[in-house]
This record gives structure tokens, C-alpha cells and sequence, in this order.
């Protein structure tokens, strides 16, 4: 028996539900569809959504409502959603059990978020490995359009709705929203420059709104019971559950939904099961692979956006990555930053040019070679990278690079020092570019 | 609402328009910014981050090339935070680097040289594994050299935002970024060198220059390009007498810096080892190269001679529209003045007076439209398919409207929509495009006269115009312009109202009309539709006629053809001169002696036999040109004239735009500037006391001439289209005979119809001289559409053998499949073979003499491969 009540996830976890149409609909889904369409003001629910503080579950965290209500209201033309399910985050992988397991959720979300801004045409943007999350997202979409659910006049409303699934092409880059327009507009992903922002020229120049897949989920529950309930739950700025995607070195690693605001304490030792093979747990990451590392000493932080930030990391997208004592850090920096280097667009100098040189640094202290001076040259590095890109990636990229000597330094020295990984002593690693 | 805005740039207050970007201000406020991908002509990128400042209340700093100004703002861009970004990125950009500055092209004018210096040593920082490329090619013509790249994709941003042809983008991810053909294809795109121009380093050079020169030892001459009517606006880069490459610099020129293939890689034809050099006279059936003084002599002794035997008027001259307007006005003067003949033509025969006369009949001048007409339309009329490939940057100034001013674009040719390499295609951009039978133009022209008749013609329409065109359409259906075009009635109509009722509405018209059968009448029928519409007189209206030469526009002003005197001045009927076509027949009946050719060669441009009889009968030929002609073979006289690189002057583009072009390099070997051959030949012949010709110039610079050219035009220069429109049409309405004949349907019986044109990589014979352009392009293909292609089996490159009806001459050409022709059709362009066109029919303007033989039915079949 969970711990907390379940939001998201409350209908997977009942025994025998296959997410089909007819197990949603007994399960209350589209109730809140209707009554928006029916009874509320597309105002009112955004309204309703500042109300319940909803902020997006894609890693920015940026208030939902808030971001609905930079629509221009008196747009003439197209307006578009775009929900982000290209989740690519290393050791993220709630969108991913949302979509496969429940698909009405999100997608009655997204209809109500359509509503409210006034679009009459969404795409949903999912990574391209997930095969079979597209497929079930593909089949619910139909099953949803028979129904009337999609299409013309809702509900009677007169208010039409049209959703498309587009395919991603393995690009982690096209989870961050620009390049995600530019994706779905079928040119290379890479991120725009803002201004202007989405919400006035976004999708073919037009406003649209990009949310995440969780983001999304949470609206048929903030309009069924209201944003009173949906505030009470969580601490201060950070409101309503989130689903914490845990891994690493756990007992139980997997997708677990907790109020915002439960300690890294609880969710590793107490949900997770505690340190695999009751291990001394040595760092671990609390937001996805671009929120810098904390340590043991963080143990007690809640988790949510406000105390993570404080305490130097960011919440992210929830992706809570654990490392025990056997970790070599320099390692774990360097199988990061290979993911990054592989991952840049290229677009811009500092990530382009600098993820290179990062993880060449990262290369040969690792394999012994590494030189006096690397490690500020690495500081360097990441300094000349972070805060000059075009887009969040260059923060990201860092992140975990700057934290980790930040808190792990003597480890560095001491590869340097002995000219040898103290864990690997015989690693051996292709060169870099 | 104040459109200005003020801000304070390292404490200095600068005062901008609003839109401004911040590198733009800091410009003015005399702060340069270092950048990569910044460039004026290009929608902001921000992605070299070069350029980032400090602008107060910001957390981070900005990039200066995207932010745009607002009020207040404050600025830093050389703090110490500033200073340490800009350092940063410029280490980044040097990391990997191969800094082989002494080996590359662009050393000595390259951006990253340049703010390396400023902001320190050129040293790779950080490791010794660089990433490394190989070096590869775009195509023949641009060499890629990766490991220099900034990737800014200025280069690919360029062929986006401003050519509009797509070729171009990025591949990889990360440090392995790279620019590329679009998917990795052998490039074939417009080849118009922007990216090799706008690219700040060396990693885009161009292979016909390659290692032949450092850019310091460059002098830079600034001219107009002589391969079209655009007019263009380009530099000529040289050293010692040899042009080493092109340049232009950007928002310079009515071509604002844009260059076609034929400007930036054509140069190569004036220093071209074939060139004449020096003056020669056949003696006794010998060639013998000789002195100025002694061809200066024999020509006037041969011209006397013919005056003197047989009067005047048995001399002939046709000069070149390539020559500049000084040197038409001097050899329509010596003609006129000083031979006494009125028979004097030139190159604008070939298609270009039938817009200057026409216009000039109905409007009192030919200046209606010029390129800030074609920004400022909202509906553009072409009927000029191929315009890209004739005029490739009046077509740029199209795309430019339809892309940034929200133009509508209504085509009107004998082609297919599709687009099938990267070289614009004017209808596959078109809001709607109208796809004629070939050679229906004029029924075109007919349908929509006819749907704007019966629509919403405009109420200024003079009353007795407005009722001769009508009496003239009257009884002709439009079932019979359909069966003649295969143009719906509807489709006239939409597209003749969304012409008519749109605010500003211009026509622009090319070969297919000027060249096209009757093209003079068409030139008239098309007046009276803009007339009809109420599309003219007003800026973004009027007609546009697409001129082939750089300066047939200025030769018809010149008094270069026999129908004017300088300005315009229109002859009467009877004392006008011959046609050049006239001219030669005039020669084979044995009334014209002598004739003077300056740049012309007949017995390519005409029908060969009938040329090659006539030039046999004359008593003295005199050839003035840059290669040995066909035609130079056979002269008594061969002058070597100078090319536009090495002569100054004034060219008139297509627009009436005159402009000077500047001398680049001394005239090669012993020629002369034509110009000064002519000026020297006027007082030679005044005179028959032996004076050293030097003395004979009479001219103390093209300035002079220029100055008594003026001073020869009555109605004053530069005659535009102003209160005199009024006057003009209304004498033009009483008088006008306004003729529509029911157009013919179009009949296909399994034959092909062909079309001779031309290629972007190729103006005339001169370009075929220029390495750079022979490398696009060296031989004549046949273009069939790859249907009717299958349907004969024929694969690409196949060699197939095409045969008038009625004539025994058969050619042979390779193929090449074209999805923009239409089925049934085919393109053959004209640079390089003259047998095709001996083999076309042959027919005049009956008004204006002009030739034509550019279409005709034809067959075509599979080379049978004997085993
Ligand atoms: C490099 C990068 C990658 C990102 N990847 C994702 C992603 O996979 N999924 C996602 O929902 N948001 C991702 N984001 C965040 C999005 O840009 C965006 O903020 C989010 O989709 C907005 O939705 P939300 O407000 O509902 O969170 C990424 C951002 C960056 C900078
Ligand atoms: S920061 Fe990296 S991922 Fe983002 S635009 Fe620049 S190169 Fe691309
Ligand atoms: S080739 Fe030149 S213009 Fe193109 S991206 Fe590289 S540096 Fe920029
Ligand atoms: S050929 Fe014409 S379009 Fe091309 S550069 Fe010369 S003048 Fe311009
Ligand atoms: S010039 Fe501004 S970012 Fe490149």
C-alpha cells in the first residue's frame, strides 16, 4: 500500500486497467472535459490552474497557469499546444509510464488546456524510441475521436480539437521547446533564440503553449477537485504530487508519485527501499541528468523546487539518480558529459566547442593522464560555457560538472595525483571528437 | 508614436530607429562589436555568441546582433565581464582551429584573423586533439574546408533567407557540425557565390581563384556587370592586368550586393588567352596584324571608298548592346554624321526595342518600373518563367517581395510548377501559376485583357481606348483562348481581377514575349492591360521589361537604332534606316557595300546562309571585337575592342538606370576602348591631311561624351514617366489600332515543340570564354520531361536526334531530364551550338524587324546504336 494517496497514478495502480477508453471513462475520465466545456470560461480555468500553483513538471518548473495567460487573447490566426513528451532526461522515465499506462489522462488534460487557450490544434511531440508509447498514444487519439472526445464540437460546445502524435528522431535536444517547434515543422531540431517566446510566436510563428506530459495529466484532477485540494497538497510555491522517477544504486528503483515536498531522506531510504546491498550512499542526482550533484549532507532538503535551488541543484525533472560509495565521480561526470557532448546541436560556440574540450579533460584524468591544472581548467570550461548559450543546455551540461568538483575535488587531485582512476585503474577510453 | 529611440552606449547617448539592433547602435555610438554570425543582410541567429554585452538590468549578458534597442537602455560593451565572455568564445572558436592562416584564401581579410588579434595570441588553449575534417568541395566550383568553419551558417542562412535556394545546411551534431549540401547531394544550386562571399573565414573559397593571389595585393575596381540588364553593381579584384576574382559589397548597387554565377564566377572571359589583341586588315588575301595608324587609315579609306562609289547609304553598322552608351551615341554619330548613313543598329534589335518602342508609343518613355516598384507591388504579372535563368537577380528582387513584403505572384509560362534542383523557379513560388501552351503568350495577354474588360476595368481608362479594345476583343470567346492556351476562362478571370483590383500592380515581361512571335504588338496589348487595370503611373505599378544586355536599354537611347535619334527622338517612317537584318539583305542585293560590325556576329545571331551570302557580297567588312566571330574571318578590318573591365562608361540597365562602369585593367595587348576608336574614326574622317591619330581623339575623356549625348536630347535627360503620361496616352488612345486576331488553337500531333534560351551559367558567347561558367556548364543538352522520356525510352544523357519537319537537318544532343517542362516540350539553351537554331523557322516583327527563331515543332528520336 503507497505511502501517499495517488494522483496520477491512481487508476495503473488498480489491478487489471489497460488504460483502454472504457476503463477511463468508469474511472471518472472526461468528467472534467465536460464540465470545462459545459459550464467554465476558458478564463475561468486558467484561473483555476494559477489557483492550484501548478508548475510544469518538464523541469523548468514554470508556473502553468501563468504561462496559459501570455496567450494574446485576440490572436486572429492558429493557435497551437504542444505537449512535450520527448523525454530524454537520463534517469527520467515517468512521462514514458503515464503515457503507456493511462493514455486518456494526459490526453483529456491536453483538451482541457486546448480550451483554455484557445487552440484548436495540438501535436504531441513523443521521443522516438517510444514505440510502443506512441502506438498506445496513436490507438487512444482513435479511440478518443470515435468517441467524439476529438474533432468537431465537443461535447456540443461547438469547441473543436484536433491532436496528432509526431514522432521524434532521437535527438535528446528536441525536448527543450524551441527546437521541439522546429522538429515538429519538420526542419533540424535546434533551439531558437527568445525573444520572442512561444507563447507569441511559437508553432509557424504562431502563440502556443508547450507542456509536459505530467503537467498536462495533473488538469482533469485540478478541475474534478478543484484547486483548493490541489494547493493543499505539497509545500509552499511547489503544489500537487510528482513522480519521481528513481534509479541508480536503490533497492527498488521506479516511477513514484509523492507530495512535492517529502525529503531525499524518505524518497531513497524509506520508497526507494534504501542503498542496494545497504551500501554508504555517496552523491546522487535530484533532478535528471542537468541537475548538479548533491551529497549525503542534502539528505534532509524536501523536495521541491525552492529548497532543491537553494541547496545549489535543481528538482528538474524529477529524475533521481543514486550513487553509492564504489562511484567514481570523475567517472560518473564523464559518462554524463559524453551524453551532453553527444547531445549538443551545435548550434552555439560555447556548447559546441566547449563540450568537447570538457570531456576530453574528463577523458584523460580519468584514464591517468590528467595534468596539473585541469581541474581549473575545467572550471574554466564550464564558466565560458554557462550563462552565454542560446539555450538552457549549456546550463545543463555544466551542472552536474561544476558540482561535482565542487563537492568531490580530492577525488579529481587524487586521479592526478596517481596518474590512475582509483576505481577503474585500467580504463582505456576512445578519443574525443 | 516616436519611431526613435535613445540609449547610452559605454556612456555615450545614441540616438536610432526603433528596431535597431544593439551591434547596429554600438556601430554608431562608434563601438565596434566583434561577431561571426551577425550580418545586416541576414534575420539574427545569435549563435557565435561573439557578440555578448552587458545591458543593465539583465542578469546575463546578451547578444548584441538580436537584442533590439529599446528606450533607456544601458550598454557596456567593453567591460571586464564583456571582455572575459568575448575572450572565451574566441578561445572556443581558435580551439580547433587549424590556423593555417598562411595557406587560406580568405588570410588577410578574415574575421576570426582579425578579432584574434584584437583579443590576443592565435593559439589553440586547450588540448592537442583537434577535430579535423576533410577538406571536400561544393560542387566544381566552392572548395569546403571544415576545420575552418565558425559554423555561424551565415552561408546557409544566405542561401535561405536571401536566394531562396535551399541548398544548403547543416549536418551532425555537436563539434562535428558541418555545413553541407542539402542531403549530401553533388550541390546544384543557383551558384551565385553568396556563401562563398558572406562566409567571415576560409572555409568557403571559391576554386577558380584558388591560392592565385593574397587578398592584400588586391586592387578593387568598382563597375557594373556586363552579363545582363540587371545591372549589377560589382567589384573586380586584380593584380597587375589579370582579374583575379569578383566581389560586391553588401547593400551596394541596384543588386544591393547580391550577385548571380555569371557576375561572381564570369570574369574569367576578359583575360582570356583567345582574345584579339591586336588590329589586323586582310592584304591580298593575307591576314596581317598591323598598326592603329594603318587600320585607322584602311578603315577610312574602305568607308570613303564605299561613300564615294556607291553614296551613304551603302554603309552599315550594327553595334553590340554590351557596348557602353558613350560608345553608342559615337558610332550612331559616326554613321549618321560622318558616313551620312542612316542605317545603324544594334544588339536591342534582338528583342529589346519591342519593349522600348512600344512603351515609348504609348507612355512617351520606356522608364516605368524599377526594382523599389517590384518591393512596393502587391501583385506582381510575370510573364517571364525562365527569369531566374535570365535575369537572376531582378528575379531575387521577386522573391524578395513575395517573401518580405507579402507580394502575390501570378506566373505566366509554358512551364510546369515543380522545382526540381535548387535554382529558383519562379512558378513553383508563385501564389498562382498559370501554365500555358508554348507560344500562346499573346492569347494569354488576350484572355486577360478580356477577363479584365468584362470585370472591373479601371474607370481612367481613356473612353476611346476603352471602346477600340473592346471592338477588338468583341466576337473572340474564351473557348478559343482556351483552345489556344489551355487556360480556363475562370482562371482568367481570378487571376486577371486579383491584378486589376489589387493596389499596386506590375507587369513584368521577358524573352518569351520580347522574343516571341509579334513581340512588338504584344509589347502594345500588354500597355494597354496595365491601362486597363489601372496599373500604372504610380509607384508599385507600371511594366518591367526584362533586357538580355547590359545596356540594350541604353543602346535604343543612344540613337542605336534606326528607328531613334539620341532621347528617344522617334524617325518618321521614311527616314529611318535598315534593321540589321535589313542590312545584310540590303547587302546581298548589293545596295550596302560596307558594313561595320562592333560586337555583333550575324552569322551566329542570324540565319547563317542568308548571312553568309549577303557578307560575301560586300566591299569591306569591318569587325570590331573581343574574339575571333565566324563573322571576324571573314572581315577586311579586324579592330580589337576593349572589354568592360578595361573601359569606362555608362551602362543603362533594364530598369533606365544609368550607371558608370570604371576601368579595372589596361585594355589587353594593343586594344583599344571602343570609345576611343570610334571618336578617333569620326575626326579621321573629317579630315584627309595626315595626322597622327593620337591626335585624333577629340574626346578628353567618356565624361565629354557623355556630356554632348545629353546635350543631344531634346526632351533633356533622363525622360521619366511623369505629367507627360497623361498627354501621351491620350495621343496614343486616338491613334491606336488596336488589333486581336482569335488566337489559334493549339494542336499537338506526337512532335515536340522547343524552345531555345537560356542557361543561369551563360550569357551569349562571352560567358563560354569564363572557366568558371564553362565548369557548370560546357555543352548544349536537350531538356525533356522525364515522362515523355520513358514513354520514348530514352535514359539521361542519352543522345537523341532532333529533326524539323521539312528539313533534312538532323542534330544530335544529349539528354537531360527537366520536371519543369511541360510534357511534350523541350529546352535546348543557346549557348554553345548554332546548328539547332539554322534548323528553326525563321520570321520577323512585322513592325520592328525583330528576329525571331527561337521556337518551332520538331521531332525527335532515339540514336540508333548500329552493333
Ligand atoms: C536541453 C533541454 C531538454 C529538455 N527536455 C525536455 C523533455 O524531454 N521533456 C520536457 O517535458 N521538457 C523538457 N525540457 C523543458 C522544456 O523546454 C519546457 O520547459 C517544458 O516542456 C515546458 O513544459 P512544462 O511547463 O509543462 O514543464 C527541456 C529543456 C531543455 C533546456
Ligand atoms: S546550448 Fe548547446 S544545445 Fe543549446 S543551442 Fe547551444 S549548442 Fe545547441
Ligand atoms: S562555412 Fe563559413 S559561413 Fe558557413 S557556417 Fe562555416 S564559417 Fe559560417
Ligand atoms: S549577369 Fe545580370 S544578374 Fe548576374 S551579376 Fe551580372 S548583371 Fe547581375
Ligand atoms: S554575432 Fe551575435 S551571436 Fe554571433
Amino acid at each position: 500500500m503507497p505511502k501517499y494517496e495517488l494522483v496520477l497514478l491512481k487508476n495503473m495502480a488498480q489491478p487489471g486497467y489497460t488504460g483502454s477508453l472504457e476503463a477511463y471513462r468508469q474511472a471518472g475520465g472526461y468528467a472534467a472535459l465536460e464540465k470545462v466545456l459545459k459550464e467554465r470560461t476558458p478564463a475561468d480555468i486558467i484561473e483555476e490552474v494559477k489557483k492550484s500553483g501548478l508548475r510544469g513538471r518538464g523541469g523548468a518548473g514554470f508556473p502553468t497557469g501563468l504561462k496559459w495567460s501570455f496567450i494574446p487573447k485576440d490572436h486572429k490566426g492558429l493557435k497551437y499546444l504542444c505537449c512535450n513528451a520527448d523525454e530524454s532526461e537520463p534517469g527520467t522515465y515517468k512521462d514514458r509510464q503515464l503515457i503507456e499506462r493511462d493514455p486518456h489522462q494526459m490526453l483529456e488534460g491536453l483538451a482541457i488546456c486546448c480550451y483554455a487557450i484557445g487552440a484548436e490544434r495540438a501535436y504531441i511531440y513523443i521521443r522516438g524510441e517510444f514505440d510502443l508509447g506512441a502506438e498506445v498514444l496513436e490507438n487512444a487519439i482513435q479511440e478518443a475521436y470515435r468517441a467524439n472526445l476529438f474533432g468537431k464540437d465537443l461535447f456540443g460546445s461547438g469547441v473543436n480539437v484536433d491532436v496528432s502524435v509526431h514522432r521524434g528522431a532521437g535527438a535528446y535536444i528536441c525536448g527543450e521547446e524551441t527546437a521541439l517547434l522546429e522538429s515538429i515543422e519538420g526542419k533540424r531540431g535546434k533551439p531558437r533564440i527568445k525573444p520572442p517566446f512561444p507563447a507569441i510566436h511559437g508553432l509557424y510563428q504562431e502563440p502556443t503553449v508547450i507542456n509536459n506530459v505530467e503537467t498536462l495529466a495533473n488538469l482533469p484532477h485540478i478541475i474534478n477537485r478543484g484547486a483548493e485540494w490541489f494547493a493543499s497538497i505539497g509545500i509552499g510555491k511547489s503544489t500537487g504530487t510528482r513522480v519521481f522517477s528513481v534509479s541508480g544504486h536503490v533497492k527498488r528503483p521506479g516511477n513514484y508519485e509523492v507530495p512535492m515536498g517529502v525529503t531525499l531522506r524518505e524518497m531513497i531510504y524509506d520508497i526507494a527501499g534504501g542503498m542496494r546491498g545497504d551500501k554508504p550512499l555517496k552523491a546522487f542526482i535530484p533532478g535528471g541528468a542537468s541537475a548538479p550533484m548533491m551529497k549525503p549532507e542534502h539528505l534532509d532538503i524536501p523536495l521541491d523546487f525552492e529548497s532543491i535551488k537553494e541547496a545549489g541543484s535543481m528538482l528538474g525533472s524529477g529524475g533521481i539518480t543514486v550513487m553509492e560509495e564504489e562511484t567514481c565521480i570523475v567517472w560518473a561526470a564523464m559518462n554524463l558529459m559524453e551524453f551532453f557532448h553527444h547531445e549538443s546541436c551545435g548550434q552555439c560556440t560555447p556548447c559546441r566547442e566547449g563540450s568537447g574540450w570538457v570531456l576530453q579533460i574528463l577523458h584523460r584524468i580519468e584514464q591517468g593522464h590528467g595534468r596539473e591544472g585541469d581541474i581549473e581548467q575545467l572550471e574554466n570550461l564550464c564558466r565560458r560555457i554557462e550563462g552565454k548559450t542560446v539555450c538552457a543546455f549549456g546550463e545543463a551540461e555544466v551542472g552536474p560538472i561544476l558540482s561535482s568538483i565542487k563537492h568531490f575535488r580530492a577525488e579529481y587531485e587524487q586521479h592526478i595525483r596517481e596518474k590512475c582512476c582509483p576505481f577503474h585503474p585500467n580504463a582505456t577510453l576512445s578519443m574525443v571528437h | 508614436m516616436s519611431s526613435r529611440i535613445t540609449l547610452k552606449i559605454n556612456d555615450q547617448e545614441v540616438t536610432v530607429e526603433k528596431g535597431t539592433r544593439v551591434i547596429e547602435a554600438a556601430k554608431l555610438a562608434g563601438a565596434e562589436i566583434a561577431h561571426f554570425c551577425y550580418h545586416p543582410k541576414l534575420k539574427p541567429d545569435a549563435n557565435c555568441r561573439m557578440c555578448l554585452v552587458e545591458i543593465e538590468k539583465m542578469p546575463k549578458l546578451q547578444t548584441s546582433c538580436s537584442t533590439e534597442v529599446s528606450e533607456g537602455m544601458v550598454v557596456q560593451t567593453a567591460s571586464e565581464k564583456v571582455l572575459d565572455a568575448q575572450k572565451g568564445v574566441m578561445a572556443f572558436l581558435l580551439g580547433n582551429h587549424p590556423l593555417d592562416c598562411p595557406e587560406c584564401d580568405q588570410g588577410g581579410e578574415c574575421q576570426l584573423q582579425d578579432f584574434a588579434h584584437q583579443y590576443g595570441a592565435m593559439t589553440s588553449p586547450f588540448g592537442e586533439t583537434k577535430r579535423t575534417f576533410e577538406k571536400t568541395y561544393f560542387g566544381p566550383l566552392i572548395e569546403k574546408e571544415m576545420n575552418r568553419c565558425v559554423s555561424c551558417l551565415r552561408c546557409v542562412r544566405y542561401c535561405d533567407e536571401v536566394i531562396g535556394s535551399n541548398a544548403l545546411g547543416s549536418m551532425n551534431r555537436g563539434s562535428m557540425h558541418e555545413v553541407g549540401a542539402f542531403a549530401q547531394q553533388e550541390l546544384d544550386c543557383e551558384f551565385c557565390g553568396g556563401c562563398i562571399q558572406i562566409c567571415p573565414v576560409g572555409a568557403l573559397t571559391s576554386r577558380v581563384s584558388m591560392f592565385d593571389y593574397r587578398t592584400w595585393q588586391l586592387k578593387k575596381t568598382e563597375t557594373v556587370c556586363n552579363y545582363c540588364g540587371d545591372g549589377c553593381t560589382l567589384t573586380l579584384e586584380t593584380v597587375d592586368e589579370d582579374i583575379k576574382r569578383v566581389s560586391s559589397e553588401t547593400g551596394v548597387g541596384r543588386n544591393g550586393g547580391d550577385l548571380c554565377a555569371r557576375g561572381f564566377f564570369g570574369y574569367g572571359a576578359v583575360n582570356h588567352e583567345s582574345r584579339l589583341t591586336r588590329p589586323r586588315i586582310r592584304l591580298n588575301n593575307n591576314d596581317l596584324e598591323v598598326t592603329w595608324e594603318w587600320a585607322y587609315q584602311t578603315v577610312t579609306d574602305g568607308l570613303k571608298a564605299a561613300i564615294q562609289t556607291h553614296g551613304p547609304k551603302a554603309v552599315g553598322g550594327i553595334i553590340s548592346a554590351q557596348c557602353t552608351n558613350e560608345e553608342i551615341y559615337l558610332f550612331q554619330k559616326l554613321m549618321r554624321e560622318s558616313v551620312g548613313t542612316p542605317h545603324i543598329d544594334s544588339g536591342a534589335r534582338f528583342g529589346y526595342i519591342n519593349a522600348i518602342a512600344a512603351l515609348t508609343d504609348v507612355f512617351g518613355t520606356a522608364r516605368l518600373s524599377r526594382y523599389e516598384d517590384i518591393s512596393e507591388a502587391d501583385c506582381l504579372l510575370v510573364f517571364a518563367g525562365d527569369m531566374t535563368e535570365t535575369n537572376p537577380i531582378t528575379a531575387l528582387k521577386v522573391k524578395d517581395a513575395i517573401r518580405n513584403h507579402k507580394t502575390k505572384l501570378f506566373t505566366v509560362a509554358p512551364y510546369h510548377r515543380k522545382r526540381e534542383t535548387y535554382i529558383s523557379h519562379l512558378p513553383h513560388l508563385a501564389t498562382q501559376h498559370t501554365e500555358i501552351s508554348m507560344g500562346s503568350e499573346n492569347a494569354a495577354i488576350l484572355g486577360f485583357t478580356k477577363a479584365i474588360l468584362e470585370g472591373t476595368p479601371s474607370p481612367h481608362t481613356p473612353s476611346d481606348l476603352f471602346e477600340k479594345i473592346k471592338f477588338a476583343v468583341n466576337g473572340i470567346s474564351f473557348d478559343q483562348i482556351e483552345s489556344a492556351t489551355g487556360v480556363s476562362e475562370q482562371a482568367f478571370k481570378d487571376i486577371g481581377a486579383g491584378f486589376a483590383n489589387a493596389e499596386r500592380g506590375l507587369i513584368i515581361v521577358g524573352r518569351s514575349i520580347l522574343r516571341g512571335i509579334e513581340g512588338y504588338q504584344s509589347m502594345l496589348r500588354l500597355a494597354e492591360l496595365s491601362i486597363l487595370s489601372g496599373q500604372v503611373g504610380r509607384p508599385g505599378t507600371g511594366i518591367l521589361a526584362l533586357a538580355k544586355e547590359s545596356n540594350a536599354f541604353g543602346a535604343v537611347e543612344m540613337g542605336g537604332t534606326p528607328e531613334f535619334l539620341p532621347g528617344f527622338q522617334s524617325l518618321k517612317k521614311e527616314e529611318r534606316g535598315y534593321t540589321a537584318l535589313e542590312m545584310i539583305d540590303a547587302a546581298a542585293r548589293g545596295e550596302i557595300k560596307a558594313l561595320y560590325l562592333v560586337g555583333e556576329n550575324p552569322l551566329r545571331s542570324l540565319p547563317q546562309k542568308r548571312v553568309a551570302e549577303a557578307l560575301k557580297q560586300l566591299d569591306f567588312l569591318i569587325c570590331q571585337d573581343l574574339y575571333p566571330t565566324e563573322t571576324t574571318a571573314l572581315a577586311h578590318v579586324v579592330l580589337p575592342g576593349a572589354s568592360y573591365a578595361e573601359k569606362s562608361g555608362r551602362f543603362t540597365n533594364h530598369e533606365g538606370e544609368t550607371q558608370k562602369i570604371r576601368e579595372a585593367i589596361d585594355p589587353l595587348g594593343n586594344a583599344k576602348p571602343d570609345w576611343q576608336i570610334f571618336s578617333t574614326l569620326i575626326n579621321k574622317m573629317k579630315t584627309t591631311e595626315k595626322v597622327p591619330y593620337q591626335k585624333l581623339l577629340g574626346y578628353a575623356s567618356v565624361d565629354a561624351v557623355w556630356k554632348e549625348a545629353v546635350m543631344a536630347m531634346p526632351q533633356g535627360w533622363p525622360v521619366l514617366l511623369g505629367s507627360k503620361m497623361q498627354e501621351s496616352l491620350a495621343a496614343y488612345a486616338a491613334r491606336a489600332n488596336v488589333t486581336w486576331l482569335a488566337p489559334e488553337p493549339f494542336v499537338k500531333n506526337g512532335a515536340f515543340d522547343l524552345q531555345v534560351g537560356q542557361s543561369l551559367f551563360h550569357s551569349g558567347k562571352m560567358s563560354t570564354y569564363a572557366t568558371g561558367l564553362t565548369t557548370l556548364q560546357d555543352k548544349m543538352m536537350v531538356l525533356m520531361h522525364p515522362e515523355d522520356a520513358e514513354r520514348l525510352e530514352i535514359e539521361e544523357e542519352e543522345l537523341v536526334q532532333i529533326s524539323v519537319e521539312g528539313s533534312d537537318a538532323v542534330i544530335e544532343l544529349p539528354v537531360k531530364y527537366s520536371k519543369k517542362l511541360s510534357e511534350g516540350t523541350l529546352f535546348i539553351s543557346e549557348h554553345f551550338a548554332l546548328e539547332i537554331k539554322k534548323m528553326l523557322p525563321f520570321t520577323t516583327d512585322s513592325t520592328t524587324g525583330v528576329p525571331y527563331g527561337d521556337r518551332g515543332r520538331v521531332s525527335l528520336a532515339k540514336v540508333r546504336v548500329s552493333t
